[in-house]
């Protein structure tokens, strides 16, 4: 079966050869399967942003290899690496990462803008997912003046307008109350069911986690355990993965 | 150890600091330029035949007095921001509220200080440069001008330290007044958007009445030269308050206009790039009307001293047609002769007795006699030709002879008349150049052999040569005193709208980071970071030129041909201004970009 995250052998060394060096990933293998809806967990200094640093392009790898939607990120110059970014990835932030001087709408609409496409497209694109994630009535607010939970779902709205390949989230509900953080995992359930969307968050939350398929564990720069969902409701996973985090940090 | 620490953020954000220090450099440097002159009272009554001079400084040290305590507020503002959140934080850890309130005052007086002698001593370099550049570049004669002033020194000095003490003050003040929490989260307080379409509509519509009043106000002072004390008050008050609101309300409107075109903002980073517009705009009209004020104002002060410049040529013109005059001319003088690009050569004989010159009808007919006249009501001066100097250009004819026979009667008679007249010949040789200017040095050699052979020329004059010395003395210091101001002033707005940017930039870093991140290439960063600040430039500088272009209508009347020559104030101001734009387009994309 095709594989939209392929991540082969991957280690990230900071500081030069000959000076004090660290060693923040080693030799991390493991794949992402179209529509799979993927977690990553580990405590602070894990490694894990360094990893999604990796696999959005916004760093590259000391060696090794991460192929997206069959394309080798590391082999990419600057231009190349900001262009699969602006076609193939979406991004949910921690802090929203919303240009507060534009509206919903125009937030929505800016990777399409990016991409050049024409104006009669945009409109539908961006009513369409506004519709879906429930924003059509605050489209013409601007970012100060939505609560937490709208900020995060308009910064998921933008992520998934141009339809990527995966959509990466780093802590996307680490910002919001419970009822919000709740409100946004179900969101992005509903989206990954029913649109096939290939969703990989970061988290250090055990709550969104449960959201997952699939869990992969992170400790000192290399993964350590994987626990899948499978047949089990989100009630029984989460106390696996509180479970898992117990004896994994051990 | 509070001290060490603030210390080590200096040298942290070393960069943002030589920001600081280059500007406020800049900033007490100018002064001093402006200082040196004005508070020169030798030099202004020895340069300017106006009383009004003195009168005018006066008006531009008010002005240039308060841009500046505009520009180190703004420098203030930007310490503050910087320095804030480091502050809170040794709040956080502790430090009692009023030895932070001390250091800070110390901080600001010192960076004051420190900035203050350094930019007064790049402003004594900086005159003597100018100064000099300028009287050579113009072939000016300027009188009593010292780049190393001392009087404008102090004045300089105590000028800043007053201001800088003031902002100290002000600074503690507003730190021990700040909870924690503010100075900690400051960078994170929402923005206010303000939307009331109704209200800027009426405001555009004000601003290009306002501006239009002005401008017919000008006009018709310039035109009718009785009602300019009237004009030039109307003028101020309706263009500075119809600048403002048309900034504030009629660029905002095309920025909405071209936002409502979905073909062109929905392309690219063209969305953003209008948003950012727009709300800096908001921030911004203070500033950006004040900079395009002064852009006029430094902008006219160049284009009307380099009229003065025209003035001299004209005038200079109207006084002779001939570029040199001689008197029996040696072989020495003929061979001098030689060195000119001659246009027109004349020569003419005359014999004087009792109280009349004599001189041969003939000659004149077959060398017709040049002379110039100036019509007092357009000050613009005519050539003319003629062959009976006596009823023509009886003046100019009397002008080439010696001091001593100018006053007698000029009497035209035929070849036999003259013959029969038993008096000693001598001949005057009239030249006319092709070009005044372009021979001016070896017309000055000429005129000062011929005042050498008759020292009695020496205090008369009479010859174009001396007209020329004469009125270029008058008006160069005029001249001088516009160009001068002119720089200065432009040095200190375009430094004053770098600084108001600059100190927006590091509430960017993030926003940049965020388009980076969701796959915006560097170039597109780039572009949109030109484009930007090229409008905020622009802006002010097109209302700016404006204002000139229609506000030299003033002196239609006292200007000959006003517009004559524009291009090259402006390309001055063009250069330079565009220097001041890539500079700040650099220091921000440092600041904002990776």
């Amino acid at each position: 079966m095709q594989k939209i995250v392929e991540v082969q052998n991957v280690e990230k060394i900071y500081g030069k050869a000959g000076e004090k060096q660290f060693k923040a990933l080693s030799d991390v293998n493991f794949e992402v399967k179209p529509g799979e809806f993927v977690g990553i967990m580990g405590a602070s200094g894990s490694g894990k942003t360094t990893l999604l640093n990796i696999l959005s392009t916004l760093d590259t790898p000391t060696s090794g290899q991460v192929k997206i939607a069959n394309q080798d990120i590391t082999k990419l110059n600057n231009n190349q690496m900001a262009d699969f970014r602006a076609n193939k990835i979406g991004f949910i932030f921690q802090d929203f990462n919303l240009l507060e001087n534009l509206t919903a709408y125009e937030n929505i609409a800016l990777p399409l803008a990016l991409q050049n496409r024409p104006t009669k497209e945009i409109k539908p694109a961006v009513m369409g997912i506004s519709e879906k994630l429930g924003l059509t009535e605050i489209l013409n607010h601007y970012p100060t003046e939505l609560s937490g939970g709208q900020k995060q779902r308009v910064a998921a709205a933008r992520a998934l307008v141009h339809e990527p390949s995966i959509v990466f989230g780093d802590e996307p509900t680490g910002a919001l109350d419970s009822k919000s953080a709740r409100a946004l995992m179900d969101t992005l359930t509903k989206i990954n069911r029913e649109d096939k969307v290939s969703i990989l968050l970061v988290t250090h939350d055990p709550f969104s986690a449960s959201f997952c398929d699939r869990i992969l564990f992170i400790k000192d720069g290399e993964i350590g355990q994987e626990l899948k969902k499978e047949n089990a409701n989100r009630s029984e996973y989460y106390q696996e993965i509180l479970d898992s985090l117990g004896t994994f940090v051990e | 150890m509070l001290n060490k620490l603030a210390l080590s953020g200096i040298k942290h954000r070393l960069r943002d600091y030589s920001v600081l220090f280059s500007g406020l450099m800049i900033a007490s440097a100018i002064f001093y330029m402006f200082m040196s002159l004005a508070t020169n009272k030798s030099f202004l009554s020895a340069n300017s035949p106006a009383a009004a001079t003195a009168f005018i400084f006066g008006f531009g040290i008010v002005l240039l007095a308060i841009i500046t305590i505009v520009y180190v507020n703004y420098a203030n503002t930007f310490l503050l921001s910087m320095r804030q959140k480091e502050y809170g934080m040794f709040m956080m850890l502790g430090a009692k509220s009023s030895k932070i309130s001390r250091m800070i005052f110390v901080e600001t007086f010192a960076i004051g200080a420190i900035s203050t002698v350094i930019g007064s001593a790049i402003g004594i370099v900086a005159t003597g440069f100018v100064g000099h550049w300028l009287i050579g570049a113009l072939d000016m004669q300027v009188k009593h001008f010292n780049s190393f002033y001392l009087p404008a020194l102090i004045w300089t000095f105590v000028f800043f330290i007053i201001i800088f003490m003031f902002s100290a003050i002000r600074n503690s003040i507003s730190l021990r007044r700040s909870k924690v929490l503010t100075l900690l989260k400051r960078d994170s307080q929402p923005v206010k958007i303000k939307r009331n379409g109704a209200l800027k509509t009426v405001q555009a519509i004000m601003g290009l009445i306002l501006l239009a009043i002005g401008y017919v106000s000008m006009w018709y002072a310039g035109n009718n030269p009785v009602f300019i004390y009237l004009g030039i008050p109307i003028a101020l008050v309706t263009i500075v308050a119809g600048t403002y609101l048309t900034i504030n309300s009629f660029v905002t409107a095309v920025i909405v206009m071209l936002k409502r075109n979905t073909k062109y903002s929905q392309k690219g980073l063209n969305n953003f790039t209008l948003s950012q517009l727009s709300f800096r705009i908001n921030d911004y009209t203070k500033i950006l009307s004040m900079v395009s004020m002064m852009f006029a104002l430094a902008l006219g002060a160049i284009t009307v001293g380099l009229g003065f410049n025209n003035q001299i040529d004209n005038v200079v013109n109207g006084q002779n047609y001939y570029d040199v005059q001689l008197t029996n001319p040696d072989a020495a003088q003929q061979k001098r002769l030689k060195s000119l690009s001659i246009k027109e050569k004349n020569t003419y004989d005359y014999k004087v007795s009792g109280k009349k010159v004599y001189y041969r009808a003939s000659e004149f007919k077959k060398q017709p006699f040049g002379y110039s006249s100036i019509d007092t009501k357009t000050m613009k001066s005519s050539l003319h030709k003629t062959t009976d100097p006596t009823k023509n250009g009886g003046y100019e004819i009397m002008n080439t002879r010696l001091p001593q026979l100018r006053m007698l009667e000029t009497v035209l008679v035929s070849d036999k008349d003259y013959d029969a007249i038993n008096a000693k010949e001598s001949t005057t040789v009239l030249v006319k150049t092709n070009s005044f200017k372009n021979n001016l040095s070896e017309i000055k050699s000429i005129s000062k052999a011929e005042n050498k052979r008759y020292p009695i020329l020496k205090n008369a004059g009479g010859d174009k040569y001396s007209a020329y010395t004469l009125i270029n003395g008058f008006f160069s210091g005029l001249e001088f005193m516009g160009f001068f101001l002119g720089i200065a002033f432009l040095a200190m707005l375009a430094s004053c709208l770098m600084f108001k940017i600059l100190s927006g930039a590091n509430g960017d870093v993030k926003r940049y980071n965020m388009l980076y991140k969701i796959g915006t290439q560097q170039k597109v960063l780039r572009a949109t970071i030109n484009k930007e600040i090229a409008v905020l430039f622009a802006v002010p500088a097109i209302l700016g030129v404006v204002h000139v272009l229609l506000g030299l209508q003033l002196f239609t009347k006292i200007l000959y041909k006003p517009y004559a020559n524009i291009e090259i104030p402006f390309l001055i101001f063009l250069v330079l201004y565009l220097g001041y734009y890539f500079l700040t387009r650099y220091l921000y994309k440092k600041i904002v970009l990776k």
